[in-house]
């Protein structure tokens, strides 16, 4: 039995379908119907239908790194019907609750009057975790706004519905809500048919509208933004489809800066600023400056921001400690005082052990009761009755220490509902989440939920598990019911949007060293390659061992093996191998590569996403099998290289000209210009003698060798051979095609009004036509080609810095966030003290 | 007593910081037994945008937005403070302790703030050991500032003052088995060890002047920041400070800050910036009678 149903052997909760005269009640019936017209084993087949919809496109299915055990949210095909009068009777009580709580926040996060007048004992607020002192505003401030409620609720044996949690803080959920309802309506069709079922539609479009009505004054058209976690997330699925839902950015901390007294989304025009902000990150990790600084998530100075009136959040960031369950125990008293009414829809019957007759009635028989800690609404029930003697005695001990700490209540079997098992419909116990969205007027509920099955040996707690098994909420309408909801406001006509500043800059971020690590997989993949290809031939003539030396010397210039133990030959294709290992240069990079798809996976097409990661699994597959031979390591590079010309291909076909191609592009670009200056400084580093051998392998590393014999036969000469490699804008390996690249997707970017980074990409391209001319003109030819090198170095590091500013001006700059002041300069500060 | 307040605090970053924002909490708050004259806080560079205010507890907090690409960050608190804390009750007629511990707890009226400091905090969490050691300064019945008087006593013979054996992340039972630490680590210990018992307890952070009155000698603690414990005896008789390091009761040689659960609550200076690499750090305290 689950914790709440209490031991074997206790009455079972009362069925959802039949009533306790085994007479099937009303609302079921449309249910009913709709399984029999499924035929025998029909539902059964159903069943096994939308196991693999969940399975293949469920919530799950989109997380980063896909299933890991198999273990998803799943769906019963028997939905659990309610009635239209006990959904209405449901949504108004708990938007009293919803009203309550709003109160509350304002008084705990103000004035604190039932602090003072006692109507709140202080342990509730001040040992409660939760309790945000950086948001109290004694003086006053903007009100805290609760804008989204929920609550798990189970059906007592009376018929009533109880709250077993509220949940203020992030409400999971909803995304489940609508992706089983859709999945149900395409699975089973039949089943809805005839059915009049109210769609969830109409909630979203009411809650859309609600955010611009929540704006801070004076802002018609808000920036609005959901600020998650991240892609590791557990739910970052449900925070990509309400981001879709409601129009909004999808943001992460390091998305957003506070400057002067307002939030700003850093996209690649600039600052927008940020006036609504969805929270789904812990009210308590929102700001390392006034909050928990070892975690550096979230953006500093946000809750000053917040405090300035510039940007509102939703919900207040405190508002995560009404979830403790010491409120169930208060909340009649506070109904009545606040509200002037008696509470609509109770909580499950709470003593709260800070309050010494709880204490005396709990601990005079423990084993009678459920416990759970009375701070911590994610915190599961314990049985005392299933505890060994010794760890109830621990348990009770604590109780004695930190009585506030603890809240009981007596057990509570929640009703069963029928849900296909292996040999037909079982009843099953049931808890049952709904939503609610308030946009300062009123709240509205979501005309459905998320009702789950209670595993036999679940500890219920009001945390969301990460997988289950849930069932389809119905809502069903009255006779002759508006079914469409009242009408939305009507839309103003979108603007067209070409531009690419909206594109926030952690993406942008990722694209652009994507791109630099795809490319600098190509090339290393290139000069291994061109190193490999000579060991394999042997090096006969003396002008091939100076080739091989050469390009030894680069590789280990570039730290791509160790110039060292490349000595000798057999030390050399140790290394060569080393390469490809998870701990080498190129291992290094493949890791990197495929981290960064994964991080860019929301911007990438389905398409275009499986094309990367295929071809990126077959590139790092081959690299797995090479072992001590020259020539599985030739076929690992070949994968690579065909990786990377994919990758080429599908930016070039099939990726829309914005931000997301733009940035990407800028990346292999930059690379691939420093690679060739890096590359051409060290092949022509060294006697003008040996000029003629680094020509050779520029022409190879540059893949220009072909290009330069249809113009100028076999002869090498320095002149055309650096033309074709250093400022030839129409050859694709050419320094200056990229400079070219470069100056035109800057200009891009820039959008017309920013024009010092392109302007920076035409003078460098000014600097290689002068060099050039200067090969030229040179008496010896030769001569000066052997002391580019130093010039070419400069350019690179030019290239560098000019990557380096366009991080700062587009790119967030997350990891280099420090806190002073509170560690180990907090002990100098503390010196002898 | 009269004081002029000196303190400057000074970061030098090896690369340039893009964005700096700062909570400070270095201007002293006025307080019966402590008027304060008048005070500065300056910053070099100057802030693009600053906000004063008061936080949870009523102290002054600045925050300041600093511009981008600076290297270094230097903040400079001036004050001139008039200071005379009242002396506390004579310790008998104060309330036996577990009265003082059931009045917070209850939270009735005029105990309500005092029972924030009753609970546990991130850096001074009760524990059995530190709440043993106190709990030997308060037998059955015995008045609270007698019980608070003898644990100062005591720790002055049980703790030697020493500087680098501690950090910030050294917790009461630590301090308790080596036995020695810094001012700060005494005030979260005995903070630790009164809450163990249920008696509220605050930290106080501020000054103390740093050359002694004639004859006198040097205060611990003196040219740096200094921490010291806010013990609470009931709702009449209020709060009253106590100094552990230097095992004196709070009069006229401290200038209060603010006060927190603990150190997290009030440190002087708190900020997070973007970019400056390593950096290094310059912190002077002068507290000079006037």
């Amino acid at each position: 039995m689950n914790e709440i149903g209490g031991e074997s052997g206790e009455v079972a909760g009362v069925d959802e379908m039949v009533d306790g005269a085994g007479r099937l009640r009303p609302h079921w019936r449309t249910v009913l119907n709709g399984i029999a017209l499924l035929g025998d084993g029909g539902l059964a087949e159903r069943a096994r239908r939308l196991d693999r919809a969940f399975e293949d496109e469920g919530v799950a299915a989109m997380l980063p790194g896909g299933v890991a055990d198999g273990r998803v949210w799943r769906c019963d095909p028997v939905p659990l019907p309610l009635a239209a009068a006990e959904f209405a009777a449901l949504e108004a009580g708990l938007a009293q609750r919803a009203r309550l709580f709003s109160l509350l926040l304002a008084d705990l996060y103000g004035p604190q009057r039932l602090l003072a007048e006692g109507v709140l004992p202080p342990p509730v607020v001040y040992a409660n975790p939760a309790f945000l002192r950086s948001c109290h505003q004694p003086d006053g401030g903007p009100a805290p706004v609760l804008h989204l409620y929920a609550a798990d609720m189970v059906r007592g044996e009376n018929g009533a519905w109880h709250v077993l949690s509220d949940r203020t803080a992030g409400a999971s959920g909803i995304g489940l809500v609508h992706e089983n309802r859709q999945i149900i309506a395409r699975v089973m069709p039949e089943l809805m048919r005839g059915a009049e079922i109210r769609p969830l539609r109409p909630f979203f479009d009411f809650w859309q509208d609600s955010l611009a009505r929540l704006a801070p004054p004076g802002r018609a058209n808000p920036g609005v933004a959901l600020l998650t976690p991240g892609t590791t997330d557990p739910m970052w699925f449900e925070h990509m489809f309400l981001a879709r839902e409601l129009g909004c950015f999808l943001v992460e901390g390091g998305d957003l800066t506070v400057r002067g007294s307002a939030v700003f989304l850093k996209t690649l025009k600039g600052l927008e600023p940020v006036d609504l902000l969805l929270r789904r990150v812990g009210g308590r990790y929102l700001d390392p400056l006034e909050q928990s600084p070892e975690r550096l998530a979230g953006v500093a100075g946000l809750l000053a921001a917040q405090r300035a009136g510039s940007v509102r959040l939703l919900n207040h960031p405190g508002a995560d400690m009404l979830e403790a369950p010491a409120f169930a125990a208060l909340l009649p008293r506070l109904c009545a005082l606040l509200l002037g009414e008696p509470l609509a829809l109770p909580s499950l019957p709470t003593r709260w052990l800070g309050e010494p007759s709880a204490r005396t009635e709990v601990l005079a028989a423990p084993t009678r009761w459920r416990v759970r800690p009375a701070l911590d609404g994610r915190a599961p029930i314990t049985v005392p009755g299933e505890l060994s003697e010794a760890k109830r005695a621990a348990l009770l001990a604590r109780i004695a220490e930190r009585p506030w700490d603890y809240c009981a209540s007596p057990p509570f079997p929640p009703s069963v509902a029928p849900c296909l098992g292996a040999g037909g419909m079982t009843p099953k116990p049931i808890v049952l989440r709904l939503f609610l969205v308030g946009d300062g007027d009123g709240w509205r509920a979501v005309p459905g939920g998320l009702a789950r099955v209670v595993e036999p040996e679940e500890r219920l707690s009001g945390r969301l598990p990460r997988h289950g098994m849930a069932k389809d909420v119905w809502v069903l309408a009255e006779e002759g019911a508006d079914l469409l909801g009242p009408p939305a406001s009507p839309l103003a006509a979108m603007p067209i949007r070409r531009s690419v500043g909206e594109l926030p800059s952690r993406v942008a971020d990722n694209m652009y060293w994507l791109g630099r690590y795809v490319e600098r997989l190509e090339n290393t993949a290139r000069l291994v390659r061109a190193t490999l290809d000579r060991v394999v031939r042997g090096t006969w003539l003396p002008r091939e061992h100076a080739e091989l030396n050469t390009l030894v010397r680069t590789l280990a210039q570039g730290h791509v093996i160790d110039g060292e133990a490349a000595a000798s030959v057999p030390g050399l294709s140790l290394t060569l191998l080393a390469t490809v290992a998870p701990t080498g240069a190129i291992g290094r990079i493949l890791a990197e590569v495929a981290r960064l798809t994964e991080l860019s996976r929301d911007r990438l097409t389905g398409e275009m996403y499986a094309a990367f990661t295929q071809s990126l699994r077959t590139a790092r597959g081959e690299t797995g099998r090479v072992d001590r031979s020259l020539d599985q390591l030739a076929h690992a590079l070949s994968a690579i290289q065909r990786f990377a010309t994919i990758v080429a291909g599908v930016a070039a076909e099939n990726m829309v000209r914005g931000g997301t191609w733009l940035f990407l592009e800028l990346g292999r670009r930059l690379e691939r210009a420093s690679a060739i200056l890096a590359d051409a400084a060290e092949v022509l580093a060294g006697p003008a003698g040996h000029v003629e051998t680094g020509l050779r392998l520029l022409l190879e590393l540059c893949d220009s060798a072909i290009t330069y014999r249809s113009r100028y036969l076999a002869l090498l000469q320095p002149a055309p051979v650096l033309d074709l490699v250093l400022a030839d804008e129409a050859n694709p390996r050419a320094l200056a095609f990229q400079l070219a690249a470069i100056r035109r997707l800057l200009t891009d970017i820039g959008g017309g009004s920013e024009t010092v980074f392109s302007e920076e990409a035409t003078l460098l391209l000014a600097r290689i036509a002068g060099l050039l001319a200067e090969i030229v003109a040179a008496p010896e030819q030769a001569v000066a080609a052997a002391a580019l090198p130093a010039e070419l170095a400069n350019l690179g590091a030019e290239i560098a810095s000019l990557s380096d500013r366009l991080s700062r001006r587009y790119f967030a700059l997350l990891p280099a966030a420090q806190t002073i002041g509170l560690f180990e300069e907090q002990d100098r500060q503390r010196g002898a003290a | 007593m009269n004081y002029h307040l000196r303190h400057v605090t000074t970061y030098e970053y090896a690369e340039p910081v893009d964005l700096g924002v700062h909570l400070l909490h270095l201007a002293p708050r006025d307080l019966p037994g402590q008027i304060v004259e008048s005070s500065e806080v300056r910053t070099e560079p100057a802030p693009l945008f600053a906000r004063e205010g008061r936080d949870h507890f009523g102290n002054r907090v600045t925050w300041l937005f600093l511009p981008a690409l600076q290297t270094s960050f230097a903040v400079t608190s001036e004050a001139r403070v008039a200071v005379g804390f009242p002396a506390p009750p004579a310790p008998e007629v104060t309330a036996p302790w577990e009265r003082v511990a059931g009045w917070a707890l209850a939270g009735s009226e005029g105990a309500w703030r005092a029972a924030e400091f009753v609970f546990d905090s991130p850096y001074a969490p009760a524990d059995p050991a530190t709440r043993a050691y106190t709990a030997a300064s308060f037998p059955p019945g015995r008045p609270i500032l007698a019980g608070l008087l003898d644990l100062l006593a005591r720790m002055a013979v049980d703790f030697t003052f020493r500087p680098g054996v501690t950090t910030i992340s050294t917790r009461p039972p630590t301090v308790l088995a080596q036995r020695a630490g810094v001012c700060q680590d005494f005030s979260h210990l005995m903070i630790a060890g009164l809450r163990g018992l249920g008696l509220p307890a605050r930290y106080v952070s501020g000054y103390i002047r740093t050359r002694p009155r004639p004859g006198e000698k040097r205060r611990r603690g003196a040219d740096q920041s200094h921490a010291w414990v806010g013990c609470w005896l009931g709702p009449e008789a209020g709060w009253v400070d106590l100094d552990p390091t230097n095992n004196l009761v709070v009069r006229d040689e401290h200038v209060v800050i603010g006060w927190g659960r603990d150190y997290g609550d009030v440190s002087p200076v708190r900020g997070v910036i973007m970019g400056g690499g390593s950096h290094g750090l310059a912190v002077s305290v002068d507290l000079e009678a006037a």
